[in-house]
């Protein structure tokens, strides 16, 4: 019975399931920093999710307070970057399915 | 521009704002009357002045004055609401005083700081005389005015004499340039002034050496507390900044998508990789479950079949045994008056108990042919390690139908009335069990005692099933040598132990080591419940006293006497009769008690240590006792008052020793056990189980009736004196 349940479960979800768990694609953070910039994307692209310049910003100025000024976010949809950041800063991040939140710190 | 950036910046604040808002939601709350004002309006300014009129006060205010008998203006209050609580007199005095003139002659008052003191009242004479020449109508310089203020203003003012106002770093130029044309009249001026000016040093110089000089409160330091001051230098370092590092990716939606897929896929992987773990070993289980059930029934079934076999086997080689004990009855019984004799027949051995000895045995309530033996070992200089409970059939007397092995000797045991497969064991260890037989055997034994916590620090010497608690649990009692009764609750996985009594010595208090006195308790042989009332128990003690205690007194007993001089092996409630009951000992001693009654009605003394003494279910004056050199003694009351009916030795005295009996509930058998781990059962005679018959004038009374009457026959001819009401009915009624 199980058996059959979770075999017949993946073909049928491959094509229906959307994804929107946050999803890291890249980040050398630490386990708590990590953490904290991920509920944070979470929330502020829940909180903004018609403007991610807003979301962007929010992060920005939550991670700046947590975590030391001079913080950078992108939030977009589709964008490519080459940036230069402080070592364990970084988080790039897919989060509700077609969101992708680059996260990192230089000054 | 300015407008713009300020604008900017609000929105930045707003955004700051909007953006801080999901922090710390905040919701304002408006009442609902609230009016409406137009936004303008409250952003208008309200100028408030703050004045010392007090608007409160009424000029004409007045009161009516009872001493004058009319009335009067009030007073202007002269504090306003201010009241003063505590006042203080300063040393701060007024400049223009008296007492302020005097100390500024005597040179005190016009200092303020170290340095003022001469230049300063120079300055002053100075610019006093420059206004006198200039304005004379000037307007007096302020005192509070700041001394460095006047200092600039009494340098311009010098400047200002013949020229336009000009800054003072200029001045000098100016006057270098013009010194030839004007170069008399400069001189002349600067001598004029020159001679003001040393008249005021000297006048200035009259006050000095009066001027007490004063410290500058706030950053004087002697000079003796001046250290040396090191030279600075600069030595300068770099960090190596922190690392860095590049990365660059490209966001699109197939690219989010893809990683997608193929993280769910590998989160998938992983949970199916997990699951097989354990859908594996179920299966596998499940797999060797079913081939385990099918050897399982395969075995069983081969078991039982192989039991029948066994059964049939051993009645073909007990054949005779078999025929005796159903149609053998001893014909010179019919000779023999008022004696009978017991016909050995079958001997349960169990060879891994060989060397053990038959601590406790009882028929089973349910099964008519099935005894349970507990092995243990009364021999205490060599202990037994292991003992072993058993049930046997009469059916098979080569081999017990249950057993398992246990760790620690057991010494007695008890099967429950209500399930007869469980049986209560109390254990050498003063550990108890619960053993059912209707579980396999690897299980062993269902519910133990906790060894470190609630087991007896003695051995169990008997162990009891009572009634079911007010919750519905099962409950048996065990007493120990450690002189404690305590009931065990059968609750759902473990037992539960309450303490009932702690039995007291009559010995006095044992003096410890470090003085205290010790309480010696008295060592419980041996337990007995009262068939109908529940929470009345009679304990044996090894000091031979029967203690009749009650569940409802935990502290004391309800009676005691001395029954026995040696320990007390069994004790026995009649099974016809209530206040009768039998009682056995190591003083070669059988004694018949009645409740209430500090002598016993019958005493028989059987040369041997006796282990045990049983009443005969079936009659109500036949009991039987088993001593240590081997001999059954049955004794029949209504036959014989004062000798047995049948002394049978079972057992070689030399060997072996019998220690315990029991009648069976419904055959014409008994069951005794020896030290060699042999139970024998034999078979009464029929004069030993003679039935009464029922009187010619009464026929149809039931057997019971008729034993019941047989029994208080016999005991009105005993009773010396007469019979009193028990004092445990006494103490009871009250309750």
């Amino acid at each position: 019975m199980a058996e059959e349940g979770v075999a017949a479960a993946p073909g049928a979800a491959a094509e229906k399931v959307i994804h929107t768990y946050p999803l890291i694609r890249h980040s050398d953070m630490s386990e708590e920093m990590r953490t904290e910039a991920m509920e944070l994307s979470v929330t502020a692209c829940e909180k903004f999710s018609q403007n991610n310049e807003l979301a962007a910003r929010m992060v920005k100025e939550s991670m700046d307070k947590k975590f030391g000024p001079a913080f950078h976010v992108v939030v977009g949809e589709s964008y490519g970057f080459e940036i230069t950041y402080e070592c364990t800063t970084i988080c790039y991040m897919y989060f509700g399915g077609n969101q992708a939140i680059c996260i990192w710190k230089c000054s | 521009m300015a407008p713009k950036k300020q604008k900017e910046k609000s929105r930045a604040n707003l955004a700051d704002d909007e953006a801080l808002e999901w922090l710390k939601p905040r919701v304002l709350i408006k009442p609902e009357d609230q009016e409406n004002v137009p936004e303008a309006e409250l952003d208008e300014e309200v100028g408030r002045i703050l004045t010392t009129i007090n608007p409160q006060w009424v000029p004409d205010e007045v009161a009516f004055h009872y001493g004058q008998g009319r009335f009067v203006t009030k007073p202007k209050p002269t504090f306003g609401k201010a009241y003063p609580l505590y006042v203080y007199q300063g040393t701060a005095i007024r400049k223009d005083s008296d007492e302020a003139k005097a100390q500024i002659a005597a040179g005190y008052g016009m200092v303020g700081f170290d340095d003022a003191g001469p230049k300063r009242a120079k300055v002053k004479k100075s610019a006093a005389e420059e206004e006198e020449e200039e304005e004379p109508e000037a307007e007096p310089t302020p005192a509070e005015e700041a001394k460095a203020e006047e200092d600039a203003v009494g340098e311009e003012e010098k400047y200002q004499e013949k020229e336009p106002p000009v800054e003072p770093t200029e001045a000098p130029s100016v006057t270098e340039t013009e010194v030839a044309a004007e170069g008399a009249e400069e001189a002349e001026a600067e001598e004029k002034e020159a001679v003001p000016e040393e008249a005021g040093d000297e006048e200035v110089f009259h006050i000095k050496p009066r001027v007490k000089k004063l410290a500058n409160q706030f950053n004087f330091c002697e000079r003796a507390a001046l250290t040396y001051v090191y030279p600075r230098r600069s030595v300068e370092t770099q960090t190596v900044p922190p690392p860095r590092a590049n990365y660059g990716s490209t966001a699109l939606q197939c690219i989010i998508f893809d990683y997608y897929q193929e993280d769910y896929a590998k989160k998938m992987r992983e949970k199916e990789e997990e699951k097989p773990k354990r859908l594996r070993k179920k299966t596998t289980k499940h797999a060797k479950s079913a081939q385990q059930i099918h050897d399982e029934q395969l075995a069983q079934r081969i078991r039982e079949a192989w039991a029948i076999l066994e059964r049939l086997v051993n009645q073909n080689i007990y054949d005779d045994i078999a025929q005796d004990y159903r149609y053998w009855d001893d014909p010179s019984d019919e000779f023999r008056e008022g004696m009978g004799s017991l016909l050995p027949l079958w001997r349960f051995q169990f060879e891994p108990m060989r060397s053990h000895a038959v601590c406790d045995l009882q028929w089973n309530p349910h099964y008519q042919d099935l005894f349970a033996v507990a092995y243990g070992s009364l021999d205490f200089t060599q202990q037994q390690k292991q003992g072993c409970l058993c049930l046997y059939s009469i059916k098979n007397p080569a081999y017990p139908e249950y057993s398992v092995i246990t760790e620690s000797p057991i010494i007695c045991l008890d099967v429950y009335k209500e399930t007869p497969y469980l049986i209560c064991v109390g254990r050498y260890d003063g550990n108890v069990c619960v053993y059912n037989a209707q579980l396999t055997l690897e299980s062993s034994y269902q519910y133990k005692s906790d060894s470190v916590r609630d087991k007896h620090s003695n051995i169990v010497w008997e162990i009891r099933w009572g009634a079911r608690l007010i919750d519905g649990e099962a409950s048996f009692f065990s007493v120990s040598g450690d002189g404690r009764v305590v009931q065990w609750a059968v609750m759902p996985g473990e037992l539960q132990a309450t303490t009932i009594i702690a039995l007291r010595s009559t010995a006095a208090p044992v003096p410890g080591p470090d003085g205290t006195l010790i309480n010696v308790n008295s060592c419980g042989s041996c337990i007995c419940f009262h068939p109908e009332k529940s929470d009345i128990f009679l304990v044996g003690t090894e000091d031979g006293a029967i203690h009749t205690c009650s569940l409802k007194y935990n502290r004391s007993y309800v009676r005691s006497c001395q029954a026995h001089h040696m320990p007390v092996y069994r004790i026995n409630y009649n099974y016809f009769n209530n206040t009768i009951y039998a009682s056995c000992s190591g003083d070669w001693r059988v004694k018949i008690w009645e409740d209430g009654r500090d002598e016993p009605l019958f005493m028989f003394e059987l040369g041997s240590p006796v282990g045990d003494v049983k009443w005969a279910p079936y009659s109500s004056t036949v009991f039987a006792a088993c001593t240590a050199d081997g001999k059954v003694y049955v004794y029949d009351l209504n036959v014989n008052k004062y000798r047995p009916i049948c002394v049978q030795a079972v057992v070689s005295k030399k060997t072996k020793k019998l220690t315990r009996i029991d009648f069976n509930r419904k055959l014409p058998v008994i069951v005794c056990g020896d030290t060699k781990g042999t139970c024998h059962v034999l078979k009464l005679s029929p004069n030993l189980r003679v039935m009464c018959k029922p009187p010619k004038k009464a026929q149809g009374i039931d057997q019971r009736t008729l034993q019941i009457m047989k029994l208080d026959k016999l005991l009105s001819l005993v009773r010396d004196p007469p019979f009193t009401p028990g004092v445990v009915d006494e103490k009871f009624e009250e309750d």
